[in-house]
């Protein structure tokens, strides 16, 4: 069963990846990938590969965890483009919909997601990152509405989005996750201005979102006042290690780009280069299986609290590594600044570009950091800090 | 990992818990026969257990993970030669090697030589308890034999390891008795190549085992040690650096269990000799890591040779050389790649 799917996603794949799509995306402006993306993904959704993880009742729904991670072991093998405009829409809207969203919600959003709505997520504040639960964006009930007064950062995409996935404080009493309310913002409401974000790779992938006194009616809340840290933890759960699967896949993929430089750049012999690539290649195998073995135990309900750090914070800093090799083998000519491909693999070729976009994963989705204190305080059962604090300069 | 693996690391740990740290080689030594965990790995239609090579490092793991004086990887790789190397009259002994695991196997590659008379010559290095054993296997590219010890020199191989003993031995110009002949030519090759990715395995095995020992010491001294008025597992500076750890280990493991899992329909392949190089290079850096740490937050306390830090630290370092050829691991995997 496993192995006819394998091969039916395969063949789909050899037939209908875009051919040359990787030259077409460097270079390119944002536009264009976007119009990229949104033919990528209709041609997913008609295949059915777009949904694999919704409901049987979904054309393309109803397949196990372990089909799902086929498609994904496939897209990567294939080398195809990576669906980045859709994957809050599919995932993040998609599962909390289906997870904590009304019958009328759910009828509402799910077929517009699949017609192409773009869905960004509204969730980390300037003053509220690794801290989360501190945010301030304020929903204030006025009648069937509520008005929303803060702002956003570091949604993905929100320029192109017509949703948003919005955490907002209703109460500051109690714990600062009891006065959390969740909503779905259409974003063309008034007083929604977005402002991209200027990145260091000269990319502009996420923006800040300002919210000046817009309205949300009130069927457009997700659960009840208060509950929206629960509801936000079903969307941060719903992608389930799936992509980490797909990108430690494209990661052991691309090893063969490091031996290619390597030829290619007359530096194979160089025993330093070969000795950091030998260390390398466990490395990157070991994600791969770490990866996989997250998403068995998933499958077999066995996973514990910091399963998923720990794949996440190996995956990062063996990224790190990688690209920083890529870097090291391209020497002088690595620090020419070039166009950038969109929408690929972490491991582009580009290795100055790819080495600033590896911080996506040690900063994004919660940090290293964060990823380590998960794994020393639930894990390794170590004490948390205390959360009061004095400080005084030079005391 | 299956029920199965899990029970057996769960009753081995038990079995070693019971017994204690430091426990004398021959006491241990008796309990592995006894317990019948050279069966292990031998096919139910020779009397074994047929649980194959994953339920040996279960074994190997859990005694890596208690420091263990067992010889249990070198009599293990002489008992799955003889099985491997099927119909040879070497077969007839495996009853007696079962049940008392007189022979021994090195764990690095042996330095020897057969002249074409059929003589061997050479050292073999870092050869675990090769005093208390009848016989020791041995390999070149094209010959692999089971030499009775008496026919060499032994010398004693004091090694900073204090919890493996090693010697060295010996050869000069040994005539070599067709008994003692494994396996010859081609089905010599696939032997060593069966022989050292099992090697090497085992050696990760003890690696992820003594690892994860060595960290779970830290982060309990961390949590009992107070200073500044409070337990030093309050301070994240070291908190994260077990997280580190704990992220390294459990990766050595996971590529170990799919590279095992990958090796095991054919052990014997240049493929699988080398997936088993690559989990032991992963999880040998982890041991060391883990180690190295170990002495470092465990402060004063793990310089003192009462404190088990130090035999971690050592048996760790050790490893890193064992199952290790001339050329580092590292630039033969990358060499791979270029090919």
């Amino acid at each position: 069963m496993s192995e006819q799917l394998r091969t039916e996603v395969r063949s789909w794949l050899e037939n209908n990846v875009p051919a040359g799509w990787r030259e077409a995306m460097t270079g390119c402006d944002q536009d264009a990938f976007v119009a990229a993306q949104r033919d990528w993904f209709f041609k997913l959704v008609e295949a059915g590969y777009a949904t694999p993880h919704w409901p049987e009742r979904w054309p393309g729904g109803g397949r196990s965890l372990a089909e799902q991670k086929i498609i994904y072991e496939e897209v990567a093998r294939a080398d195809a483009p990576r669906l980045i405009l859709y994957f809050v829409a599919l995932y993040h809207a998609a599962c909390t919909l289906m997870e904590c969203g009304s019958a009328d919600q759910q009828q509402r959003f799910l077929p517009g997601i699949l017609k192409g709505d773009v869905w960004c997520q509204g969730f980390s504040e300037p003053n509220a990152g690794s801290d989360l639960a501190s945010l301030r964006t304020r929903a204030e009930r006025r009648g069937d509405v509520y008005v929303i007064n803060g702002q956003k950062t570091w949604s993905t995409m929100a320029q192109y989005a017509d949703r948003c996935l919005l955490l907002a404080r209703t109460s500051s009493d109690g714990r600062p996750q009891a006065g959390i309310t969740y909503f779905l913002m259409d974003m063309r409401s008034k007083g929604v201005s977005v402002r991209p974000i200027s990145q260091i790779t000269g990319d502009d992938e996420f923006a800040e979102i300002f919210l000046d006194d817009v309205e949300i009616p009130v069927e457009d809340r997700v659960g009840e006042e208060g509950q929206g840290w629960a509801v936000a933890q079903a969307t941060l759960a719903s992608e389930r290690g799936l992509t980490l699967v797909e990108l430690t896949q494209r990661m052991r993929h691309s090893l063969g780009r490091i031996g290619e430089v390597m030829r290619a750049r007359g530096c194979a012999d160089d025993p330093v280069l070969r000795a950091a690539f030998g260390r390398l290649i466990p490395q990157v195998h070991a994600a791969c299986a770490l990866a996989d073995g997250y998403l068995q135990k998933r499958i077999s309900g066995e996973e514990v609290v910091g399963d998923a750090s720990i794949v996440k914070l190996y995956y990062a800093r063996t990224l790190r590594e990688f690209v920083r090799l890529g870097q090291q083998i391209s020497g002088l000519d690595g620090q020419t600044m070039e166009e950038f491909t969109r929408g690929g693999s972490q491991e582009t070729g580009n290795w100055a570009v790819d080495f600033m976009n590896s911080y996506n994963w040690s900063i994004a989705g919660g940090s290293d950091e964060i990823q380590r204190n998960i794994i020393a305080e639930r894990m390794l059962q170590m004490p948390r800090e205390p959360r009061d604090w004095r400080w005084q300069k030079g005391a | 990992m299956s029920e199965l693996l899990t029970e057996l690391t769960d009753s081995t740990r038990s079995v070693l818990d019971s017994l204690g740290p430091g426990t004398a080689e021959e006491t241990i030594w008796t309990q592995v026969v006894d317990l019948g965990w050279l069966l292990a790995g031998v096919p139910e239609s020779l009397d074994g257990l047929g649980l194959g090579p994953a339920a040996v490092c279960v074994i190997q793991q859990e005694l890596g993970r208690s420091l263990s004086a067992a010889r249990y990887p070198a009599a293990t790789l002489v008992i799955d030669a003889l099985v491997a190397a099927g119909e040879s009259p070497l077969l007839e002994r495996l009853p007696l090697l079962l049940t008392e695991a007189l022979a021994t196997a090195p764990l690095v590659p042996p330095d020897i030589e057969i002249s074409d008379d059929g003589r061997l010559s050479g050292t073999v290095r870092a050869v675990w308890s090769v005093d208390r054993a009848s016989d020791i296997l041995v390999w070149t590219n094209s010959d692999v034999l089971l030499v009775p010890t008496s026919a060499g020199a032994l010398k004693a191989r004091p090694t900073w390891d204090e919890t493996r003993r090693l010697f060295d031995i010996t050869f000069t110009d040994v005539n070599i008795d067709s008994g003692w002949r494994l396996a010859q030519g081609a089905a010599a090759e696939t032997l060593v190549c069966r022989i050292e990715t099992l090697r090497d395995f085992l050696l990760a095995a003890d690696a992820i085992g003594g690892a994860t020992a060595a960290l779970e010491s830290t982060v309990n001294y961390l949590t009992e040690r107070k200073q500044f008025g409070r337990p030093l597992a309050l301070f994240q500076a070291l908190k994260h650096r077990c997280a580190d750890l704990k992220a390294h280990i459990a990766a050595a493991e996971a590529l170990f269990a799919d590279t095992l899992n990958q090796a095991e329909s054919g052990f014997g392949q240049p493929q699988a000799a080398l997936l088993a190089r690559e989990a032991k290079l992963l999880a040998t850096a982890a041991y060391t890591e883990a180690a190295e740490e170990a002495v470092q937050l465990h402060g004063g306390i793990g310089m003192t040779a009462e404190h088990p830090c130090h035999l971690y630290l050592k048996r760790a370092q050790l490893n890193e050389h064992l199952g290790r050829r001339r050329v580092s691991d590292e630039l033969e995997l990358a060499t791979c790649q270029f090919s």
